[in-house]
């Protein structure tokens, strides 16, 4: 009796570290290939949807044309994002041959084109004409493992003067 | 949190259509936060998938606010009206707290 259930046990034991150790990466697999393209592309119609109108964010440091301007404000827009446990393996292996790593250029830009995004509907929210003076900051957001500072994310700041004319 | 001074602050050189009448020179704030353990275990759950993490970016747009209230407290606190060339740095601070500072130089402005 005892030698039938043993291989019975030891499989569903083999069976749950097997689905533990694999099915973050398969979770993040998934996420890295379907979830992240659809939200990239649901950004993608935004920034056409703002951009029919001509882009009301700039980096100058005074407005165009020397109009007068009634009321000014500083926004703010930001945006935390972090590359899947798939991109940090793939952007690791790729680091050992140095060069562009594709899959980090690919979040941070994203990261970037969101807090921008953000910054102009905000802009349109609060009902001002244009924002000059943009600025963007990139900060590394890092949590300590046994002694190791690992990535967790990547904050990007846009903030700029909305202008009112 | 009280409500913040009523100035005008903006990152620009100047405040477009005002003129400013003396400088009363830089003012900062700043603030160190962390979030809860229980955030911190779900945003490394969602660190799996990538992607946007809420509720650091909900941390980090709160801290920054603070961290500007209190520049701007400071510049009301020096007489002045308006905050020109206000600046953001941000840093990590081991442990998973973030150091938020905002400057600027406080100046009268008409």
């Amino acid at each position: 009796m005892a030698g039938e259930e043993e291989p019975f046990v030891g499989l569903m034991i083999a069976g749950i570290v097997c689905a533990c150790s694999v099915g973050p990466w398969l979770l993040s697999l998934v996420a890295t290939f379907i979830y992240q393209p659809s939200k990239q592309k649901v950004l993608l119609e935004r920034e056409s949807q703002s951009a029919i109108k001509g882009d009301v964010i700039s980096t100058l440091s005074k407005p165009f044309g020397g109009r007068e301007v009634k009321q000014t404000k500083l926004l703010m827009a930001s945006v935390v994002m972090s590359p899947s446990w798939v991109q940090m393996w793939i952007g690791g292996i790729m680091s050992l041959f140095g060069g562009q790593i594709n899959v980090f250029t690919k979040v941070v830009d994203w990261a970037r084109r969101e807090a921008q995004q953000r910054l102009r509907e905000k802009v349109q929210e609060e009902g001002f004409d244009e924002v000059i003076n943009m600025r963007i900051e990139t900060t590394m957001l890092s949590r300590t493992k046994g002694g190791k500072d690992k990535t967790s994310g990547v904050e990007i700041l846009a903030y700029g003067t909305a202008i009112k004319y | 949190m009280q409500a913040a001074p009523n100035l005008i602050f903006s990152n620009t050189e100047t405040i477009p259509g005002m003129t400013i009448t003396q400088s009363l020179g830089v003012v900062t704030g700043s603030t160190v936060r962390a979030k809860n353990v229980f955030k911190d275990i779900g945003a490394a759950f969602k660190n799996i998938a990538g992607g946007e993490i809420k509720a650091y970016t909900e941390l980090l747009q709160e801290s920054r606010n603070e961290a500007l209230f209190r520049m701007l407290n400071d510049a009301a606190a020096r007489g002045a009206n308006a905050v020109v060339n206000v600046r953001f740095a941000t840093s990590s601070v081991a442990g998973g707290a973030a150091e938020l500072l905002a400057y600027g130089t406080a100046v009268v402005a008409q």
